[in-house]
């Protein structure tokens, strides 16, 4: 080079040009209904099944139409890959480092490209869920969703959901009956029958000593439901039971919960309940009907 | 039989960080120039070049119709001229298409690019989005290939030491290739601690930004046997788009490459292409690229580029012995540049860094967010 830098002028320009850009009527309907109603919804291909987000009006692989098969979508999903953006552009909706993820929404086929906020990237991987979070003031694209953020499980986790759950999952939980409890439980249900607390008249009854009150063996099936299987989150419909030993005090009860069946139109599911003592000797039996944890969108 | 079609003429300039002291028509010129001399070739209306082929990108140029500033560099001035404004191999598709047709029997295949001019290449590849849903969550092409990245991280063996390696040779290659001075020349632990761009892109994996040009003669075969003595002959080209929509691909699965390969070879009548190519020119705009688009061709065992990389499988395939993409070229220019290189390396003007007797190449492109559209072109001498 002859010359140097000094001798080069250059134009310092800026490519900038107002324009509108029509979405198309498929697209027009996607960012419209996200926008007033904060909806989500993407479009299934009567074909394959597949569906599409974002909308378009023709499946790519069945060249069939689709624009009218609007599907509403939860707002839920699952990460199914990411990368964590360290470089700064202007073009970027965050400033670095964010996580750019590809989001499967439940029910879509098709990740959705956007962004992840409130997970830090060493925490950050593939799976986890994450729920839309739906901007304040919209803009008329795909930010009228901010950004994805994870769904935290509540402190104590959810149990098994009914499509969590198998035919023949089993649990129990066993304790020792005392004195105290049967006291106790006495005076909780107002139940001072001489047959649980009257030693001299309870040697009169077929048992010869006092015994515990039905109902309180039976309640120990109250943690296996509630807190084991199905679990936290559970609602029990129904628990029928016949008793078939009585429980002395000083017995240890263990009660189980066996899945026999599951309701498929209500999404309930049937079980089939023991108790049995230390002896193995069956103390009650029983079914359940409960509705197991639903999980929240 | 169609006709075949030899490239006849090969030049480019050197690709560097900032040629501030050039004009695209300058750097044309220092291309078109030796093509001419090479060939003998001219613009007369009888028996000159038949048509010209341009790539270049409006954005890249900041100018709309970005060839009419080129066009009397170009021998368009009054006369034929095409423009290609995808990547720059589809002029050798383009040109292999018009000599085949029979509409002419020579042409100019002549690309250039300034990545330098723009403030940032990523602000360039941002606009490649659609405005809705894509633009808006800040997509360019560096963000798309960070998640094509990590769905073939998660799908290879390909691992961090790898990629570095990948790097660290690409730069002792290039020291070979004078067409590449500024070639980053880096040791696998600098390349190691190279901060993250887009995990796990590290900032060392992404191909320099580069300005430079590059051309060819394309001839029907008799026209190229009279001028070169050494013609290379397109024997097969094929390519692929993939959707747009990153999430409706899956990223890792070289789809859109496998089908474009195997156009490619089917033409060139290859069965396996294992073992077939003498040299082999991929476009690794990122680190990751090579084993895996390597894979794409077919020419390595799906998910293994890893143990490729650590066996000295880039050198045994003598792949990218020009120091690839990572060595720098502009992004629209990396196929073509793929090209001109296993041209030259066929026609045994490659310099210190020949291969001896190399009788067939493959040269591949890429364009798109994480690699939505794929061309391979195989060349071949008698």
């Amino acid at each position: 080079m002859d010359s140097g830098r000094e001798d080069c002028f250059v134009v310092e320009g800026k490519l900038a040009l107002p324009y509108q850009y029509f979405a198309g009527q498929t697209g027009s309907r996607f960012l419209t209904a996200l926008e007033k109603e904060k909806k989500i919804q993407g479009v299934r291909c009567p074909s394959c099944d597949k569906v599409y987000v974002p909308p378009r009006s023709t499946c790519e692989r069945c060249f069939k139409p689709i624009a009218d098969n609007w599907v509403e979508l939860k707002s839920t999903g699952t990460v199914t890959g990411f990368t964590v953006i360290r470089y700064a552009e202007p073009h970027q909706p965050f400033p670095p480092p964010y996580i750019q993820a590809l989001i499967k929404l439940d029910e879509a086929d098709t990740p959705l490209v956007h962004v992840v906020r409130g997970v830090g990237p060493s925490e950050m991987k593939t799976g986890l869920r994450v729920k839309a979070e739906f901007a304040r003031k919209p803009t008329s694209t795909i930010m009228d969703i901010a950004c994805f953020r994870p769904v935290r499980k509540a402190t104590a986790a959810m149990g098994y959901t009914y499509d969590e759950l198998e035919v023949g999952m089993s649990a129990s939980f066993t304790k020792t009956i005392t004195e105290t409890d049967v006291y106790l439980f006495a005076g909780i249900s107002g139940d001072f029958n001489p047959m649980h607390v009257d030693e001299v008249f309870a040697k009169q009854t077929p048992f010869g000593t006092r015994i515990a009150h039905g109902a309180l063996p039976q309640c120990l099936i109250a943690p296996v439901l509630g807190m084991k299987l199905p679990g936290l989150g559970t609602v029990a419909l129904e628990i029928n039971t016949r008793f078939r030993a009585p429980t002395y005090f000083g017995d240890t009860i263990t009660a189980t919960a066996e899945v026999t069946e599951k309701l498929e139109e209500k999404r309930w599911v049937r079980m089939v309940l023991t108790w049995t003592n230390q002896d193995e000797k069956l103390v009650a039996e029983g079914t359940a009907l409960v509705l197991p944890p639903v999980p929240m969108d | 039989m169609a006709r075949r079609v030899g490239i006849c003429a090969v030049a480019q300039t050197t690709y560097q960080r900032d040629k501030w002291h050039e004009r695209f028509q300058g750097m044309a010129l220092e291309v078109l120039e030796p093509l001419l001399a090479q060939t003998g070739l001219d613009f007369s209306e009888d028996k000159g070049i038949g048509m010209s082929i341009s790539v270049s990108d409006d954005i890249f140029d900041a100018r709309t119709i970005s060839d009419n500033g080129m066009t009397d560099v170009l021998g368009a001035h009054m006369r034929c001229e095409e423009k290609i404004a995808q990547e720059g191999i589809q002029a050798l598709y383009y040109g292999l298409a018009a000599i085949q047709g029979g509409h002419v029997d020579t042409a100019l295949v002549l690309g250039h690019c300034k990545e330098s001019q723009g403030q940032s290449r990523n602000m360039v590849t941002h606009m490649a989005f659609d405005p809705f849903y894509t633009r808006p969550v800040g997509l360019d092409f560096t963000a798309a290939a960070g998640l094509q990245a990590q769905a073939y991280a998660d799908r290879s063996d390909v691992g961090d030491t790898h990629l570095a390696d990948i790097v660290a040779r690409a730069g002792r290659m290039a020291q070979l290739n004078p067409a590449t001075p500024e070639a980053p020349v880096l040791t696998r632990e600098e390349v190691l601690a190279s901060p993250m761009l887009a995990d796990p892109i590290r900032a060392h994996h992404a191909y320099p930004v580069s300005d430079g040009a590059v051309g060819m003669i394309l001839a029907a075969e008799e026209t190229a046997l009279a001028i070169c003595d050494h013609p290379v002959w397109i024997t097969g080209v094929g390519n692929c788009m993939d959707s747009f929509f990153l999430g409706d691909r899956d990223l890792a699965s070289n789809f859109a490459l496998k089908q474009a390969a195997a156009r490619a070879y089917q033409r060139a009548g290859i069965d396996q292409p294992r073992d077939r190519f003498d040299v082999v020119e991929v476009s690794d705009q990122f680190a990751y690229q090579q084993p895996m688009w390597m894979e794409g061709l077919g020419l390595v065992d799906e998910g293994c580029g890893g143990a490729w990389i650590a066996g000295g499988g880039p050198d045994a395939m003598n792949v990218n012995r020009s120091g690839g993409m990572l060595a720098g070229n502009p992004l629209i220019l990396g196929g073509l540049v793929r090209a001109a290189e296993v041209a030259l390396q066929l026609m045994g003007l490659a310099g210190e860094r020949q291969v001896a007797d190399a009788r067939r190449g493959l040269a591949h492109g890429v364009m798109g967010p994480a690699g939505q559209f794929h061309s391979v072109a195989i060349l071949e001498r008698d």
